[in-house]
């Protein structure tokens, strides 16, 4: 997988979707892929500094929170400071942090803050493109 | 087989097993053997997988009483 490169698309803010996110993410990058994540919308709140901590659950399935806690997932916090650790690129899209009146130090360390296009620069020659 | 090193990632679950093993055979050299117990059921494809991805292999795989045990060789 080295020489693989992998861009994702983090479009959404619940609990599930961090989990979808930063679970391949975190196996990529482990399978020595260089990966990408651009947030886009609800997708900041993945990398909000407080946000990424407490994200909730999908309305109607609250249900699952002891599955959660059942099955020994590690939390989004644990994920991210994997993610950091792992060289992954997290890309805050610009003109959501904008909307959201968001400044890079609202987001976790090391963050790139950056437009579509910079997405799409880093994207062109992905071997995977993925949307979340 | 002798494994140089033996890793538990009983009761972790994914991506956490692939996660931990990454980190431990890069302080492995090229033709060690590394251990691995793990307990998600996932890890048997995962692991597989993995080492295949990797250029490493996976010599054996057994399972005792509910645990998962790997030997992947370092590429």
């Amino acid at each position: 997988m080295a020489n693989t490169k992998v861009a994702i698309i983090a479009a959404n803010g619940s609990l599930f979707d961090a989990y979808k996110v930063f679970n391949v993410a975190t196996a990529a990058a482990a399978s020595d892929a260089e990966v990408g994540i651009f947030f886009t919308f609800e997708g900041l709140n993945l990398i909000h500094k407080e946000g990424h901590k407490s994200l909730p659950l999908p309305e109607g399935k609250e249900h699952f929170q002891e599955g959660f806690e059942k099955t020994n997932v590690p939390s989004i916090e644990e994920l991210v400071g994997i993610a950091q650790e792992m060289n992954i690129k997290l890309i805050a899209c610009q003109m959501t942090m904008d909307v959201m009146s968001l400044e890079k130090g609202d987001f976790v360390e090391g963050i790139e803050v950056g437009g579509a296009a910079s997405f799409i620069d880093y994207a062109k020659d992905a071997n995977m493109s993925l949307t979340f | 087989m002798e494994a140089v090193k033996t890793l538990d990632a009983t009761g972790l679950a994914c991506p956490m097993p692939i996660v931990k093993i990454k980190k431990a055979i890069q302080e492995l050299s090229s033709g060690d053997v590394l251990e691995i117990h793990a307990t998600d059921q996932g890890a048997k494809s995962d692991l597989a997988a993995w080492a295949k991805s990797g250029g490493h292999e996976l010599l054996k795989d057994t399972e005792e009483d509910g645990v998962l045990k790997f030997w992947i060789q370092k590429g």
